[in-house]
């Protein structure tokens, strides 16, 4: 059994846990600038209509009363360590997905039910932070359950229960199936998680290929044997910024780049983490978003081959538009075995008779 | 142990030696130092491979300490001073290392945890020309297989007698054979599948380090390089390696040459639309060969180029990483392609240099 901690409206409360103003008030966090978007919005915020990601001036004009403050990460760090050590001083090593969510694997801890309820209490009592909890064979059916009971849920659930119960839902309700698959599937007549439950599975391995059709399918019926795993393998790490204004002189588009680079490379090496492949990501005005990637022969972190390649790639793109964000990006790292992965196969791909 | 060394040259040789360092196992992340007998020795292993390398300092108290190699490279990189001195402190379990006005503590591991290294033997070695030596691995070192799930196929077999040299690398979807003549016949010989990625630091460090000569020893079950003062050691895989021969056809219905940079250009540019595992078509029809991509929601592109073909045309596809590989493993030359028929396999072989094989299997394409 796999249990999803997952905080509610986490950075919002803890705003609002060192501010005089009432609970329940409403809450957005968020840099204010004339393109910033929402970090996250309390739920009195949300009863408007806010939500995590939108542009800033949208919610403004949905909830003018919500009090903005602007995202103190030290802070929210800080209140995240201190809850996840109550809850793992009882349930063992998490796998954490960012500050505020968590998986356990309830493997070998008695009475779980009960134990969850009192760290949700200890967890209110002690950080003033509500925990919602999703509780199921997998990740898969406790992440969805966790969401289910929002705020202050708790939610248990069997997975033939899960796919009987979000039948009607659509397929993007499931983790992994993101807004490209979703449309995919849109094309297919495929609504509904129940009707991709019912979708033959040479259907979906001829649209999506072997693999992700297979898993489409398994995903639908809420089968997933994953792991909880409380080692977090990092797999790549970024620096961009979005521009007050958009910026269309490459020359300034350059100075920007060198900035990131740096910063990026100094923290990756405070982490002794080297990368094989450069990528730039860059968001034109009418939010094309383009990104370009060079694997290069050796791991580094390097600020200086990282800012030439991250140059290069800049001006072999060359922007055709006025840009509104840019990143870099550093990925393959050496942690993860040392080189180059197997290269991917094509499943028609013929092989010697060794 | 209390040396001094100038910060170039320490940057340099632990660079060197750090890139062989464990990142996972803490005791094999870190390098070695040790003073003894006037002289400096920095020493890696990540427990496959190990490597040894000299470092020019003066020593002023001899002894062996271990330091973590990343957080080392990083300090030295930082420093501005000309001179760097590192003193061990026993009693805290540290060294100092000053370099100007900055000075540090660092942390000791503990060097019990840290493997003894192979010496290298003074008989039964065998001298091969460097330069040849690791042309010869960088010709068929990409054919290699990175699936750890099968280790022999993770090497490179190499051999060595008389006046050839020969390297043999197949991950099971293309197969690279190179021979190397070399200008003096050797003094002995040896066969041993070397794990590639060895094979592709010795090259690394060939061309940082003077020598003109490679010492290759080859152990039981590891096989140790010498080149100048720097030793590279490594463990030898196991298990039967397969035999390229009986892989090679007997005939094939076409054999084509074709202008090797003209193809090779034609071939990296229409890749570009050959992404997601998307295969390279190569076309084949008298006296034209049209390569062709295609990658849904991508896009598609094409160019056709002059070539001797007759008789019925046909289509073969290929993985285009493994294509551009072969070709570009041929060289600046003209490419001579041998090709059965759509499910055979193909060969990519170098006008000029007889030496050089790159046995390719092609994609089954759903026309």
């Amino acid at each position: 059994m796999i249990a999803h901690l997952d905080c509610d409206a986490f950075y919002a409360s803890v705003e609002l846990l060192r501010r005089p103003e009432p609970r329940d008030k409403a809450v957005i966090v968020a840099h204010d600038g004339p393109r910033s978007v929402v970090t996250t919005a309390s739920y009195a915020a949300r009863r408007y209509g806010v939500g995590s990601a939108m542009p800033l001036s949208r919610a403004k004009r949905l909830c003018p009363h919500a009090i903005l403050v602007p995202p103190d990460f030290a802070s929210y760090k800080r209140v995240s360590r201190e809850l996840w050590a109550i809850v793992s001083g009882r349930l063992g090593a998490l796998q954490h997905l960012g500050l505020d969510e968590a998986y356990a694997d309830l493997t070998g801890v008695e009475k779980p039910v009960r134990v969850l309820r009192e760290l949700v209490a200890e967890v209110r009592g002690r950080t003033g932070i509500t925990v919602s909890v999703g509780i199921g064979p997998s990740r898969l059916v406790a992440k969805i359950c966790s969401d289910l009971g929002k705020p202050a849920g708790f939610v248990a659930m069997g997975r033939e229960e899960a796919a009987r119960r979000f039948a009607g839902h659509p397929p993007k309700l499931l983790p992994g199936i993101g807004p490209k698959s979703a449309e995919r599937l849109r094309e297919l007549g495929i609504e509904t998680i129940g009707q991709l439950q019912r979708t033959p599975l040479e259907t979906l391995t001829a649209r999506f290929g072997a693999n992700h059709g297979a898993d489409l399918l398994r995903r639908a019926h809420f089968h997933d044997d994953s792991p909880v795993e409380t080692e977090r393998v990092l797999k790549s790490r970024s620096n961009e910024r979005t521009f007050d204004e958009d910026v269309a002189s490459l020359a300034e588009l350059e100075e920007v780049l060198r900035r990131l680079a740096r910063e990026l490379c100094e923290g990756l090496r405070r982490r002794g983490t080297r990368g094989r492949t450069i990528a730039i990501k860059v968001r034109l005005d009418d939010w094309t978003t383009v990104t370009r990637a060079r694997t290069i022969d050796a791991h580094t972190n390097d600020t200086a081959l990282v800012t030439e390649v991250a140059l290069e790639l800049l001006r072999a793109y060359a922007p055709p538009r006025p840009v509104r964000l840019l990143g870099v990006r550093l990925a393959g790292f050496d942690e993860e075995g040392g080189g180059a992965a197997a290269p991917p196969r094509n499943a028609a791909q013929l092989a010697l008779p060794l | 142990m209390k040396i001094s060394a100038a910060r170039e040259e320490l940057l340099a040789q632990l660079q060197t030696v750090s890139r062989v360092a464990s990142t996972r196992a803490q005791a094999l992340s870190g390098v070695q130092l040790i003073a003894a007998g006037g002289r400096v020795e920095l020493r890696a292993t990540d427990q496959e491979i190990a490597l040894r390398v000299p470092l020019t300092a003066e020593v002023e108290r001899e002894g062996t300490i271990l330091l973590p190699a990343r957080l080392l490279v990083d300090v030295v990189r930082s420093l501005s001073a000309p001179s760097v001195s590192l003193e061990q402190r026993p009693a805290e379990q540290d060294v100092e290392l000053v370099a100007g006005n900055a000075q540090f503590h660092i942390r000791t591991l503990r060097s019990e945890d840290f493997p003894p290294f192979p010496e290298p033997e003074q008989e039964g070695n065998v001298t091969v020309p460097a330069r040849a030596f690791v042309d010869t691995v960088l010709r068929v070192a990409n054919s290699a297989s990175r699936d750890e799930t099968r280790p022999v196929l993770t090497g490179i077999m190499v051999s060595a007698s008389e006046r050839e040299l020969r390297m043999v690398a197949t991950d099971s979807y293309r197969l690279s054979v190179k021979e190397t003549q070399l200008e003096h016949p050797l003094a002995g010989g040896f066969e041993a599948n070397v794990p590639a990625r060895a094979l592709q630091e010795l090259a690394r460090l060939v061309q940082q380090v003077d020598g003109e000569t490679l010492t290759v020893g080859v152990r039981q079950n590891q096989v140790v390089f010498q080149i100048g003062d720097v030793i590279l050691s490594s463990r030898l895989i196991e298990g039967q390696f397969p035999n390229y021969r009986q892989l090679l056809p007997e005939s094939y219905e076409h054999e084509l040459t074709i202008a090797g940079g003209e193809v090779t250009d034609v071939v990296r540019r229409i890749s570009l639309l050959a992404q997601k595992n998307a295969p390279l078509r190569l076309s084949f029809a008298p006296g034209e060969l049209t390569v062709s991509s295609q990658t849904p929601d991508i896009g598609e592109a094409r160019e056709s180029l002059p070539v001797a073909f007759q008789g019925e045309p046909f289509e073969i596809g290929f993985n285009p990483d493994f294509l551009r590989d072969g070709l570009e493993a041929v060289g600046s030359g003209d490419v001579l392609l041998k090709l059965i028929s759509p499910l055979r396999p193909g060969l990519i072989q170098s006008a000029e240099d007889g030496g050089f094989l790159y046995l390719i299997m092609p994609i089954r394409l759903n026309v």
